[in-house]
Order: C-alpha cells, then structure tokens, then sequence
C-alpha cells in the first residue's frame, strides 16, 4: 500500500471515530475523509454477535466487505463496537466454510456410518425428503424436529415455524434460544402477562444506581458496559454494584462487588424484599393501584426426566431427586419446613401453576430472610469475613430504598440459567414493583440477551415449542383460530399439543422417539449440557440428523448431511435486540459457492410436499384438547377444499408463495437500492419472499401491543432500528407508563395490560384456598419464591462448583469466532478459571493440564489462576466456545422446571493432573 | 494490513500523559484530542489482526485507561490472504470437493 492511500485510510478512521465520540472534526478532514472511501459503497446494518443490537456499517467493494464502523447513528452504540462487533465483516471469509452440500456416503448410496461426500442440492434434497417421508408416516408429526435459534433472521424463523406448525402440523421447534432467556420469558409473562423488558438502554443515562446480577456485562456486553461506566464516571452519586459467584471484569469498576454462593440469589432478592417491607419502604400507592400478590408450589422438580433408565450409573443420585428431595437445614429455614423432611415432587408436570395470596402471606414468606440468615447462606467467598459480607448486603439494601434513589437492575445468565432461573426473574420484579421503580427512565428491572434476534425472533416470532407469533400459545384454542385465519389455513390444522423444548429434543432423539431433526443457525451438539448423550444418540440411533451450517462445527460432524448455508451479510434480514428494537439489513455481498440462506432452504424443502401428505389424520400421543379427539389431529383435507385448496397444493404454495406474496416483486422493489437478493434470485419466480413474508408476520402483533411498522420503515435511512409497540410511526420507550405507552388505559398512569395469566383462584402460602377466579386485567403480579437449594452441589468426590459462561473475543460455541484465525489465538485454548490455593491443594499450577470431571464426563483445560476472572476458592469456571475443551460433556442438563432453561452453571466437578 | 480507529477515553487530567504514552507506542497516530471530556482518538496500523488485538490490550494496559474500544476497521488487503488456499486442504489426498478434513476424522 503507497503511503498517500495509507495516510487517507488513516484519515478515514480517525475521522469515523472523532464523529462516533462527537468530537469535532475539521471540514478539510471530513473532505479528506471521503475522499479516501470515494470507492467504498457503505450500508447500516446490525452486528451479528450478542443481543445488545449494536449498529454497523458496512463498506463493500467489487463484492466483497473491506471495511466495517460502528454506526455513529446507531442510538445503541453510537458509534462504538467491541472486539466482536469489529469483526463482522471477518466471519464471512473463514478459510473453511462449506460451500456445497455434504452428504454421508458409501457407494454413492447415503449410509449412515458413511464419509461426508460432497452432493448437489438436489440429491441433498431428495434424500432429506424421503428421510422426512418415511418418519413422518411412521410416527407423525411427533417423531420430527428442527433446533431453531435465537441467531435466526426474523423471516428465517418465521419461515421454520410456519412450516413446522402450519405444514407440517408439529410444534417440535424450539430454538437455543431456550439456553439462553426462556427463564426471562417465563419472569415477564408470570408478572406482566406479555413478554419483553418495559425499559430501555436510555435507562442508563437516567439512573443513579446500576446492580448487574448474574451479568459479566463488561465482558459479555462492552458496549452497554461502555455507557454504564460512562455514566459512573461522570456523576460521582452514580453507584454500581456487581453481584456475582466469582470475580470479573465488571467488579472492577463496580463500587461495590458482592460474591455470593451459587443459588442464593433467590435468598438474596427475599433479604431485599423483608427490608423492603421492614424499612416501610413499600411504594403503597403503586402497589395498591398497580400491583397483586402471587405465589406457587415448590415441588416442581429440575426438569430431569422421571425415569433413570437413560442415566450412566453416577448420575442416578441427582436423577432421583426429580421424585424426592430431602430438605437440608436452610431450604427447611427457607421454606418453613423441617430439615430431613423428605418432600415428594408432585407438581412437575405443572409447574406454573400460581394463586393470589394476600400482603399479610407474602410478608410471611418473606420473614425468615433476615440478615444473619442470608449472609451466613449466600456468602460465596469463603476468605471474605461474615461481618464484611453483611455490611455489603446491607448496603445494596440501602441501595434499593432509598426514595431518592432511581435504580436499574441488569441479568443474564446467572439468573437466566438457573435450576429456579423463572423464579430469580420473578423476584427481581418483585422487588421493583414494591418499591415502585419500575417502567419509569431510570428504574426498572432489565433482562439482557445473549443472541441478536433472541427477542425478535425466536421470542416475538415463537419459535419455541408451545409459542406462535405476538405471544399466542399453541395451546389456546382462541390464538390457534386466529393464527388459523392469518395464516388461511383450515381451522384445526394447528396442533394443540406444546411440543419438546430443545433439550427434550436431544432426549427424543436419545430415546428414539425423535428420528428427523433439522438444525438451523445454531451449534446444539456443542451447546447442550450433558452433551455425551446427544452425541452418541446422533451416530448411533436409527435417525436422520440434517445440520445447515457455515463451518464445520460439532454438530456439524455428527450430522448425515450438511447443508451450506449464507451468513450474515450474504442474506437481507431483520433482528430485534434486548430493549425491543427491530432492525434491518440488506445483502451485501453473495454467498460463496454454493452456501445459501436458511430461508431459500425453508421454502425449497416446503416445494417438496402436498397437501395431502401434510394435512390427513395423524395420530399425536397425549394430545388431549377441547374439540380433539385424544391422541389424534383431525384431517383437514375436506375443510381445505372448501377453501379452494387442492390435495396436490404444495406447502411453498399454500404456506409461503401465495398469491397475495407474489405481489411483492423482485427485482424491482424500491428498497433495494441496488442491492441482490441471492434467495429471490434462485427461487427465480419473481416475489420478495423476506418482505412478503415480514409484512404478514407483523400482521399477528398490529392492534395486539407488538406492532411492528412495514418492512421499507426499517429500511430508511433515517431509521435505526424502532422499539416496538410502533403505533402511528413513533416508537415506545417506556411499556406500562401511559406518559409513553399508548396501550395504556387513559387516567391509569401505569398499567400491565398484558392479557396471559390474568385470572387467579386464591390461597394462602402452601395451597388453593378459594378456587373461584379473580381478574386481575392491568395489574402486575409480586411472586414470593422460597430459597431452594441447588441439586448438584460439590461434595466429598465431586468438590469443586463449575460455572460455564462467556469471554469478550469469543462468541457462543465459537463456531463464528474462532473462525477468524487471529482472534482464535487471542484466547487460545479454554482455560479452567480457578483460585490458585485449589490448584495448590491439587498439585496444580498455571498452564497445567488437568481433568476436569463430573458424573456425566470429562474433558482436559488449561489451568489459570491469575486471569480475568477469579473464582473464589471452591469455585472454578470455564467458557464454553471452545470445541477442543467440550465442557458441556460435564455440564448438568438440569433446567429450570418452568423455562425448561438448562443451568449450565451449577454442576459439581472434581479436578485432577492430566 | 489494518487500520483501526480507536477511541480512548480517560480522566481528563491523564489526558495529556495519555498522549505521550499513546505515542510512544508503535503503530499509534493520535489524531484528534478533547480534554475537556479525556476523549482522545488515535488510529493503529498493524500487520495482521492478531496485532491489533493485541496492541489494544497493550492500550488498555496503559494508566488511566477508562476506555479503549475500536470503531472503525479497515482490512481491504487482506483478500490476498484469505483467499490462498490453506494448507490443511492442500495435501491430505481430498478430491476436489475439498471436504473438511475435521468432519470425517
């Protein structure tokens, strides 16, 4: 490179970011500028990584991304990114990624013990096809599956799911997204009756008081992380406080760190809701007005299965006690039981159940969580002093009620995946709500995601197991009839049975009652605990495993056949982000080779069934639903005539390339700008299947509180992305408060208009006391949650906790990540983050080698003692992106019995010199 | 070759020794300056992406060092290199459909 064009580069750069800090920049400068990028054609577009939404622009040139700048338009990032968002325009140009179809072979027959052999779509296809065929008529719509994802485009979900629900009549879907916030999920719709946080990030710069529980955010989420300290730093009144099982970048600007025991936090948060009430601190006026009391029953299990017969032979103790749990000494304080009651687990088939209670019950609940209790339960760092701890408990007390005070609390996976992760999230919301700091700027309880499109697609899309679009349940005979006539398909088409979460889909295919399964934008068999199960069920059950993937990834290697598949920038799409922003894309380079999007594959695969192969008569075992006759779903081939269908319609016709699709032209469109469309050009016929396809979608949530505005609105140049509701053109910052919301009922001030779960019957602490139902339209619900105790906790042969989680260069499972070779050798191998006495007291130093293993396997890590993360003694933690140290081998596939969300950060380890 | 834009940010009474420090450092330009706020905004130029990496943790390790977080990256000559053929996939007696030696081992 001559000198000149390095020096106008370097312009370029510093100009970019001067702009992003808002700092001012001479007009010759700015010339200078733009005089160096004449040649580079730049688009907005979102980061692909977490769930911040952080936006980018991209710069192409002849067909390939050269350069990439955080958007100083963006209002989420202002201009900044992180290490990851800084390599978006990198993850496409991985040396490895697969570029045609690669199907398991011998003698150019597919053979299931065969080698990958690269095929053509069509031979892909027809093989995927009769594999589908021939376990759909088997076993019906039951016995397929498709791990979606959280990474899915808004059009790519909503193709997945309407295929799967609507075609191919089978709730079977559900996204790693369930991994990630179905516990967040679970919190919003028990205590507000809709799903999605209130606040948004402008909540940062509004509030004096910041409490992350359970979020590394200064390493998970560096963006948000920057405005937070941003904050901090400039108003001395700011405080923030870091509660956590370990030590972590986060602590290191926090004020205050709290290091608390894994699984006390839901003592913690009942410690902070006795003073509340002790204090005289309750928000009276808004509770009165605004909220109720709520709670449930505490035998609901771990989401284990019920039976052992899976389980290797040292996993059985922990499996037992899905049918029983003995109470030890502070779960009987906590529960108000007797320590040694042996406690049957009868409600984990029901798990959500709840009923009113009045204030006088819940301040009972609340009593045992004094002060000395909880600080001698939850102090998590066995070399801090009892009275140090308390003083901090204390303090984040302090914290919380002081009325001057306004106050964000942020989580993610420490509350998220949690043995009682839907628990946690109630209990934060409790305190919120009885403090009245919530959904105002500045105050509000705050769930963070970890995907792009967590919230927007997998969540508001549904691509979950019991979900459809905006919200509605398969299992409500109202959302199915109106999802029916949107999607002009014959009532009853739908099926009324919730299907298998995700990691029910690994134990299906484990116990054969699963044998097709797709997986789309996603890495399941390296991001599921207990994974030495999943991987043998894949290879060595009769089954057929389709994996559309970029990169050879684990799951990958144990699929039949791999299907190439467009990235990111290749494909035009949509995400929406952790504070309800929708935003968009275009394509901006082509895919290479043969790689295409997953919604070309959707509607490809959907060209190759008929109706009448689709939608007879199936049987469903345990289907039991008002209007079905048990164990069946109707044939709904009659009903469908009459609506004009033939038997012959294929699923692309009747599903997706409808007539009223087929007007929204390609080429052609405005919005295109002169960009391609890879997945309109193949499909060859002339519709714009990712803005038909959105603009239908967003008819489920128009009028319903999830209005999103029309494709082209999130295609301007003016927009950023828009948080939804959008009515009338204008965004919605603050759900609940009718200054900003304008769902809510005028003269209420604040109101939950959410509609699930919004008649209770009424009891008292234990039990249903009045069965009669009282509605409870516009109020939020305050749960009481007991402490229970974790079901693997270290012992005399498994001694050391292990927490699993994230570290800043790497994503996820890494399959993006460590794709970028330089970033690969940043962090080049997953370490064990531990103390360094527990390395001592185990022969162990620095950059040994040492077995990590538990009941379910082990695997080898590097040992680090002085990194960024510090452990307290007995605590160990490692990240999960690597495949090289599979942790979820060791990992506990334990979930939350509500969310069905794993915790994937309790499991019992011991450690040893390999 | 990479270009990068970054933006430091400091207390504004470490400004000015940021600055020496920053400029110290090979491959640092700094370019534009606000003291008032601690915003300083330099770019870095470095040989492959693992030295970019690398010298912004060697920034952040500087005092005062609030904030150091890229925004603006430049890797157009790059193609070159990702686009030669590595060697993995050279020898190892594949067809040409040069399957990933990883998912068959």
């Amino acid at each position: 490179m001559d000198l000149t064009r390095r020096e106008f580069l370097k312009t370029s750069a510093a100009t970019a970011t001067a702009t992003a800090a808002g700092i001012q920049v001479p007009a010759i400068t700015l010339a200078a500028a733009e005089q160096a990028e004449a040649d580079v054609q730049w688009d907005k577009s979102v980061c692909r990584f977490c769930g911040t939404g952080c936006g980018i622009m991209v710069g192409t040139r002849e067909g390939r991304i050269v350069a990439t700048k955080g958007d100083p338009d963006a209002p989420v990032n202002k201009g900044l990114n992180c290490i990851k968002g800084y390599f978006n325009g990198k993850i496409i140009y991985g040396k490895d990624r697969l570029t045609q179809p690669l199907m398991r072979m011998t003698d150019g027959k597919f053979d299931k013990q065969g080698k990958f052999k690269a095929v053509s779509w069509e031979r892909a296809f027809d093989e995927m096809e009769k594999q589908f065929k021939k376990t759909y008529k088997e076993m019906g719509p039951h016995g397929v599956a498709i791990f979606g994802s959280g990474q899915y485009t808004i059009p790519e979900g909503y193709v997945s799911a309407k295929l799967m629900k609507a075609g191919f009549r089978s709730n079977n879907i559900d996204p790693n997204a369930r991994h990630c916030m179905a516990s967040a999920v679970v919190g919003f719709i028990q205590t507000f009756g809709i799903d999605e946080p209130a606040g948004n990030y402008d909540d940062i710069e509004h509030t004096d008081t910041v409490v992350t529980w359970g979020a590394n955010m200064a390493e998970c989420h560096p963006i948000l992380w920057a405005r937070v300290s941003d904050r901090r730093l400039s108003n001395d009144n700011v405080k923030l406080v870091n509660l956590t099982t370990m030590s972590n970048q986060t602590s290191d600007i926090a004020d205050t760190e709290i290091v608390f025991k894994p699984g006390t936090d839901l003592a913690i948060q009942n410690y902070l809701l006795r003073e509340i009430i002790k204090r005289d601190a309750v928000n009276q006026d808004f509770v009165d007005k605004h909220c109720v009391f709520a709670t449930g029953p505490y035998d609901i299990g771990y989401g284990m299965r019920p039976t052992d017969k899976y389980c290797f032979d040292a996993e059985k103790d922990i499996q037992a006690k899905e049918l029983k749990v003995t109470l030890d000494k502070d779960e009987a304080i906590a529960q108000r039981r007797k320590a040694g009651e042996v406690v049957e687990q009868k409600n984990t088939k029901k798990p959500v159940k709840h009923w009113l209670i009045g204030f006088e019950d819940f301040k009972k609940g609340v009593e045992p969580y004094t002060l000395d209790f909880v600080a001698r339960l939850s102090k998590g760092d066995p070399d801090e002093d009892l009275e140090t701890f308390k003083a901090k408990l204390k303090e984040l007390a302090d914290l919380y009620v002081d009325r001057k005070r306004k106050v964000v609390s942020f989580w993610t996976m420490g509350f998220n995946q949690h043995y009682r992760g839907s628990w946690v999230n109630e209990q934060i919301y409790a305190v919120h709500l009885l403090l009245g700091k919530q959904c105002m700027p500045g105050n509000g309880a705050f769930s963070l995601t970890g995907q792009p499109s967590a919230c927007g697609t997998a969540r508001e899309v549904g691509t979950f197991a019991h979900r459809l679009p905006a919200d509605l349940v398969v299992s409500n005979p109202k959302h199915r009839a109106f999802s029916e006539k949107l999607w002009k398909v014959p009532a009853k088409t739908l099926n009324p049975k919730v299907g298998s979460h995700i990691t029910k889909i690994m134990r299906d295919l484990e116990d054969g009652s699963v044998k097709w399964a797709w997986v789309q934008v996603n890495n399941p068999f390296q991001a599921t605990a207990n994974a030495n199960h999943w991987i043998k069920a894949a290879r060595e059950m009769d089954n057929f495993l389709v994996v559309s993937d970029p990169y050879p990834t684990v799951s990958a290697k144990v699929a039949d056949l791999i299907l190439p598949t467009a990235m990111i920038f290749e494909k035009w799409g949509l995400y929406g982000n952790a504070e309800r922003r929708t935003q968009a894309w275009r394509q901006q380079v082509a895919p290479p080779g043969e790689a295409m999007g997953d919604v070309w594959q959707g509607l490809e695969f959907a060209k190759r069934f008929k109706l009448k192969e689709v939608w007879g008569e199936h049987t469903v075992p345990g289907l039991k639903a008002d209007g079905f006759e048990d164990g069946k779903l109707p044939s709904v081939l009659a009903e469908a005539e009459k609506m004009g269908y033939s038997p012959d319609d294929t699923l692309y016709d009747v599903l997706f390339a409808t007539r009223e699709n087929r007007k929204v032209k390609w080429p052609d469109n405005p919005v295109s700008k002169g960009h391609g469309n890879h997945i309109a050009e193949k499909l060859g016929d002339g519709w714009f299947p990712e803005k038909a396809l959105f603009d239908e979608y967003r008819q489920f949530g128009v009028g319903h509180a999830h209005d999103l505005a029309a494709f082209d609105v999130y295609y301007r140049d003016d927009v950023r992305g828009l948080k939804w509701p959008v009515v009338d053109g204008k965004e919605t910052q603050w759900r609940f408060n009718e200054k900003y919301d304008p769902y809510c009922a005028k003269g209420s001030g604040f109101d939950f208009y959410g509609k699930a779960l919004k008649a209770l019957p009424g009891g008292d602490l234990d039990k249903v006391t009045n069965k009669e139902k009282t509605s409870l339209a516009g109020k939020a619900k305050i749960f009481f949650r007991p402490y229970a105790a974790p079901p693997e906790q270290p012992d005399d042969n498994y001694d050391l906790w292990l927490n699993t989680g994230r570290v800043l260069e790497h994503w996820h499972t890494g399959t993006m990540t460590r794709r970028v070779p330089e970033l690969h050798r940043a962090v080049p191998t997953a370490v064990v983050f531990m103390h360094p006495d527990d390395a001592g007291k185990r022969g162990l130093q620095r950059n040994d080698v040492a077995w990590l293993e538990s009941r379910r396997g082990k695997v080898k890590a590097v040992v680090e003692t002085q990194g960024r993360n510090r452990p307290p003694r007995g605590t160990t933690f490692v990240p999960f992106f690597d495949e090289g140290v599979f942790i979820n081998k060791v990992c506990l596939d334990v979930t939350c019995p509500m969310s069905k969300e794993t915790d994937f950060k309790k499991a019992a380890i011991k450690v040893y010199k390999a | 070759m990479n270009i990068s834009g970054i933006l430091v940010m400091v207390p504004p009474e470490g400004t000015q020794a940021t600055i020496e420090r920053l400029q110290a450092l090979s491959g640092i330009d700094v370019h534009h300056i606000d003291a008032a706020s601690g915003r300083i905004v330099i770019t870095q130029e470095a040989e492959s992406i693992a030295a970019e990496i690398d010298g912004l943790k060697r920034i952040r390790a500087l005092p005062y060092i609030i904030l150091a977080e890229m925004s603006y990256h430049y890797f157009g000559d790059d193609a070159e290199l990702l686009e030669t053929i590595p060697p993995e996939l050279e020898d190892e007696g594949l067809d040409t459909e040069a399957v990933p030696p990883f998912l068959n081992e």
